[in-house]
């Protein structure tokens, strides 16, 4: 038996565990207790991490797509293909873009930006779950600056106060609701902020109801009291306050929100745990802001027991960030228009980088005829999935490099095999700021390479890539590009699990404008009185390491097969009202179009609230458009 | 019969084993962790060592665990069972779970009896090493299984400074000992009331957590746990199923063919009764849907005096494991002392 340390490969928790081996076929799964981040204990995905790469649908062969099939293909002819399609669409001055992953390596994301940047000469380079995650990181960075100050999953155990904005973190990120309810078993205040009393909200001292796309109320409530009582730590964020009052002078502060106010303000330990949230245009944008700057005035950032942690929802969109398979960023997460970053990459890979901003990963796949996906399947993860399945459809060559069988590998022109998270070596930065070796335990199967050899080679072909012997040549590389991964490597080297924290932000970066706190006008009318929300908690069922494990997909598949044109949830007094529920037809109205959907009760809803599970979001696209929340009308159909 | 073997001719036997099996016993990972890993040489072993957090059940019910393979053959399929009949030695496993070993043999020895299982029992022998110090979690003596065992051993190791003191307690275990026989020698009555102290003295030197399981099966038997309490602590449940797949005890399983090479591999998967699908039904209906009635089912296949009845043992060795694994904080101690006192958390 054979059993080798490596990091979960599910949420950005990045739990550590051994894959156990025998006769070169992964078996299980063993929890260890000196991981710093799992401690001894483990999800139900993280116990059967092992069985999505044993049991799943996996590409084992380079295949091309010629004359209407999947002809198999040595690899230097699939590269060659490849290369050889992308430059004639560059040549032919057609555009062609990149997505990376946040089910990824590092080195994978690093070598698709690389190969984005510097060898097809685009920025187009993104990741699906990016727009869902960015207008968070975005509010963030506004009032931190460009890293945002994390508090480390574990210290949470140890706050006092604890707020919480979230989907459903029992769900989306068990790891870190452990340490929730660790500290509340010491006595904590828990807060939760959100539309559903959840597991978390029952457990929670206070839960603040907020209506969805609307959570930045409440916190501009709690900012508001915070100011009426005089909490604020001014040594901590030296502003003038007073205009900051008089922009939250009409926001509504009830009771329940001033006594939240004081619980945070008076702690010595405050943790303030932020999840993408939905709303219309700017708002989550807004609300995050909002979210760090009651953090920053309360003087709860960036010490033991206290900061504030965004739960990103799959294991590396930190490092695809900070690999910079982004739009607009350089690695670093660096803006792009930053001259000395510029710079610094431009001298590292020997090519003059393309300036102007690439698009993001809905409108390229709107626009680009040639794609490379790196372990990525936009259909799963984008808000709007059948509309970037059918746009994907229309791109003249699309290239998937991955492990598994996906919905986007499945209609490739070429598919190149890559190893799993558990057959290659690299690395991962999980929320918290932690880089994090995975280790290779068994050998990929059939033909399959791992992802950063493939990728050097496709970057060969465009005389953009070093020569790389290893995937730790690659990381060196990475410690070059973007500064804060400098001298990492070593440190990995020198930590038996092999990982080590990036270095927190830059206290004096703080910066918290008063703008931003304008209430969201009504959505709902008289002709359209019901809200209807995209839940925004990631959907794991349509993620090939959930939906290739035989114990982790069941509750996903007894679903879909019950309700194969997915379902809408609402309260039982309103269910009962319109004589729904139970999987009663319901047909939704909107000033975008209409859908007929299932119904199915909730008990942890409020009325006037109808919700759509991210899974079934494509069955209500017509009702939703682009919006992620919006007001409906609901009758029997 | 106990005999003794010096501490120094102890990696004598350990070749020995060695060659005429697989010998699996703790090691320590780089990573500081100890792990029951199969072992490649005699130095490997540690001696001193907290009970590693992964139990040593892996070698009775693997959590991937092959079972037939079901080849095609025309108009038919060709079933062909896969047998494990590998002589292993599992050593230096701890009280607990030795009789945890036993339990789980005990229960697949029930007709229908497990002929999978039993092979690999069978050609099991567990060599535990007897805890003079209790580990801080462990409240073994609640349950019997612990700190020394009077059985569930093949055999059982004492550590008495020099040498070691062995009792034999089956057939397994004197063919151990049979393969290095000029190793051991007769251990004298000094020997073995040394041992006797030793355990006497461990009995004193446990850690702060007990399980009153009496007073808790009294009230699980006759459903007098209010379902609010059940309710109440499931929401302190992150349903890891940790507790289960750590537990020397559990056995619940699923099946599942595997494709390979033209053939399907049926497996064994070691699952959860609390995983919300274990008792998913095809139709859709699942009879424990909510947390809560899992929790519920959980306890009362462990402490109920039905089953105390049947297995002659309450479902646990009192290891502590699941205290330590819990992600929430529903572990066997805390929901043992809830339904004692009727309540949680106050």
């Amino acid at each position: 038996m054979l059993t080798v340390p490596t990091t979960c490969p599910f949420c950005s928790c990045g739990c550590g565990f051994y894959l156990l081996a025998r006769e070169g076929q992964l078996v299980g799964v063993a929890p260890s207790e000196t991981h710093p981040v799992s401690g001894g204990s483990l999800c139900a995905r993280g116990w059967s991490a092992h069985e999505a790469a044993l049991w799943g649908d996996r590409l084992r062969q380079p295949l091309l797509q010629r004359n209407g099939k999947q002809e198999s293909v040595s690899w230097d002819e699939a590269l060659d293909h490849v290369a050889g399609r992308l430059k004639e669409l560059v040549n032919a001055g057609k555009p062609v873009g990149v997505l990376g992953s946040s089910r990824a390596t590092n080195e994978e994301n690093y070598l698709a930006g690389r190969l984005a940047r510097a060898g097809l000469q685009t920025n187009n380079v993104d990741f699906s779950y990016h727009p869902i995650c960015r207008p968070l990181l975005a509010g963030l960075e506004e009032v931190h600056g460009k890293r945002a100050p994390s508090i480390r999953i574990n210290d949470i155990a140890s706050s006092q106060v604890i707020l919480l904005t979230e989907g459903n973190l029992a769900e989306t990120h068990p790891r870190a609701a452990s340490s929730v309810l660790k500290a509340v078993e010491k006595g904590a205040h828990l807060i939760t902020v959100g539309h559903r009393k959840t597991q978390m909200a029952r457990l929670a001292s206070l839960h603040l109801q907020a209506t969805p796309g609307n959570e930045g109320e409440v916190i501009n409530g709690l900012l508001a009291a915070i100011l009426d009582l005089g909490l604020q730590d001014r040594t901590a964020v030296p502003i003038g306050y007073d205009a900051l009052r008089r922009d939250l002078e009409t926001v509504k502060r009830t009771e329940e929100v001033r006594q939240a106010a004081e619980w945070i303000a008076r702690a010595e330990r405050a943790a303030f745990l932020i999840a993408p949230s939905c709303g219309q245009g700017d708002q989550p944008r807004k609300d995050a802001a909002a979210f760090a700057k009651l953090a920053a005035i309360t003087g709860h950032l960036d010490k033991p027991g206290s900061g504030v942690l965004p739960l990103l929802a799959r294991g590396n969109v930190r490092g695809a960030c900070d690999m910079a398979v982004v739009p607009d960023r350089l690695p670093g997460y660096d803006p792009l228009d930053d001259a000395r970053s510029r710079q610094r990459v431009q001298d590292l890979w020997g090519k003059k980088l393309p300036s102007a901003p690439g698009w993001s990963a809905e409108s390229l796949l709107q626009s680009v005829s040639g794609l490379v996906v790196v372990a990525d399947d936009p259909p799963s993860v984008i808000p709007r999935g059948q509309h970037a399945m059918a746009a994907m459809g229309r791109i003249e060559f699309l290239v998937v490099l991955d492990a598994f069988i996906t919905p986007t590998a499945r209609i490739a022109h070429a598919r190149l095999p890559i190893a799993s998270f558990a057959e290659t070596e690299g690395t991962v930065t999980n929320m918290e700021g932690r880089v994090q070796r995975l280790r290779a335990v068994t050998d990929p199967p059939g033909e399959a390479r791992t992802g950063w050899q493939v990728l050097a080679e496709l970057c060969a072909r465009f005389d953009a890539a070093a020569s790389y012997s290893s995937a730790s040549d690659v990381f060196r590389e990475i410690g070059q590009a973007a500064p804060g991964y400098a001298g990492m490597e070593q440190r990995l080297s020198e930590d038996e699990w092999g990982g080590a924290l990036l270095e927190t932000f830059d206290r004096a970066k703080l910066v918290v404008h008063p703008a931003g706190a304008a209430g969201v006008a009504a959505l709902t009318s008289v002709e359209h009185p019901y809200l209807l929300a995209r839940d925004s908690a990631f959907d794991w069922g349509h993620d090939p390491l959930v939906s290739f494990s035989p114990t982790l997909s069941r509750d996903y598949r007894s679903e879909r097969k019950l309700f194969p044109n997915g379902f809408v949830e609402m309260c039982k007094g309103d269910a009962d009202a319109l004589k729904l529920g139970g999987g009663r037809q319901a047909r939704l109205t909107s000033e975008h179009g209409e859908a007929v959907v299932p119904v199915l009760v909730r008990t942890d809803l409020k009325p006037g609230l109808l919700f759509v599970p991210y899974a079934y979001r494509d069955r209500v696209s017509n009702v939703l458009g682009t919006d992620s929340v919006t007001a409906v009308r609901i009758e029997r159909a | 019969m106990a005999f003794a073997i010096e501490k120094k001719a102890v990696t004598k036997w350990l070749e020995k084993l060695l060659e005429s099996g697989e010998v699996i016993a703790p090691i320590r990972t780089p990573c500081g962790d100890v792990l029951f890993s199969t072992i490649r040489s005699a130095e490997q072993v540690v001696w001193d060592f907290p009970n590693p957090l992964y139990p040593p059940k892996e070698c009775v019910l693997p959590q991937t665990d092959p079972i037939v393979k079901i080849r095609r053959n025309g108009q038919h399929h060709e079933i062909e069972p896969i047998h494990d009949g590998t002589r292993r030695f599992l050593f230096n496993a701890r009280s607990c779970d030795a009789k945890g070993i036993a339990f789980l043999t005990r229960m697949h020895e029930m007709e229908p009896a497990d002929a999978s299982y039993l092979r690999r029992s069978n050609n099991l022998t567990v060599i535990s090493l007897a805890c003079a110090a209790p580990c801080p979690l462990g409240f073994c003596i609640c349950t019997d299984s612990g700190p020394f065992l009077s059985d569930g051993y093949d055999a059982q190791l004492t550590d008495l400074g020099e040498s070691y003191l062995v009792e034999v307690g089956s057939a397994k275990g004197e063919a151990a000992l049979a393969e290095a026989q000029d190793l051991f020698r007769k251990a004298t009555e000094d020997e073995v009331s040394q041992r006797k102290r030793l355990e006497e003295a461990a009995r004193h030197h446990f850690g702060e957590e007990t399980c009153h399981f009496a007073s808790a099966m009294r009230r699980v038997s006759t459903g007098r746990v209010p379902d609010a309490l059940w309710e109440k602590m499931s929401d302190w449940c992150l349903e890891c199923g940790g507790c289960n797949l750590v537990c020397p005890t559990c056995y619940c399983f699923s099946v599942k063919d595997l494709g390979l090479d033209g053939a399907w591999i049926r497996c064994r998967l070691r699952d959860s009764c609390q995983y919300a699908a274990f008792t998913l039904e095809a139709s859709g209906h699942n009879p424990r849907a909510q947390r809560k009635d899992r929790m519920k089912r959980r306890f009362f296949h462990k402490v109920s005096a039905q089953y105390y009845t049947r297995d002659d043992a309450v479902g646990c060795v009192g290891c502590g494991r699941c205290i330590k694994v819990c992600l929430g904080t529903t572990h066997m101690p805390a929901v043992v002392a809830a339904i004692r006192k009727g309540k949680w958390h106050e």
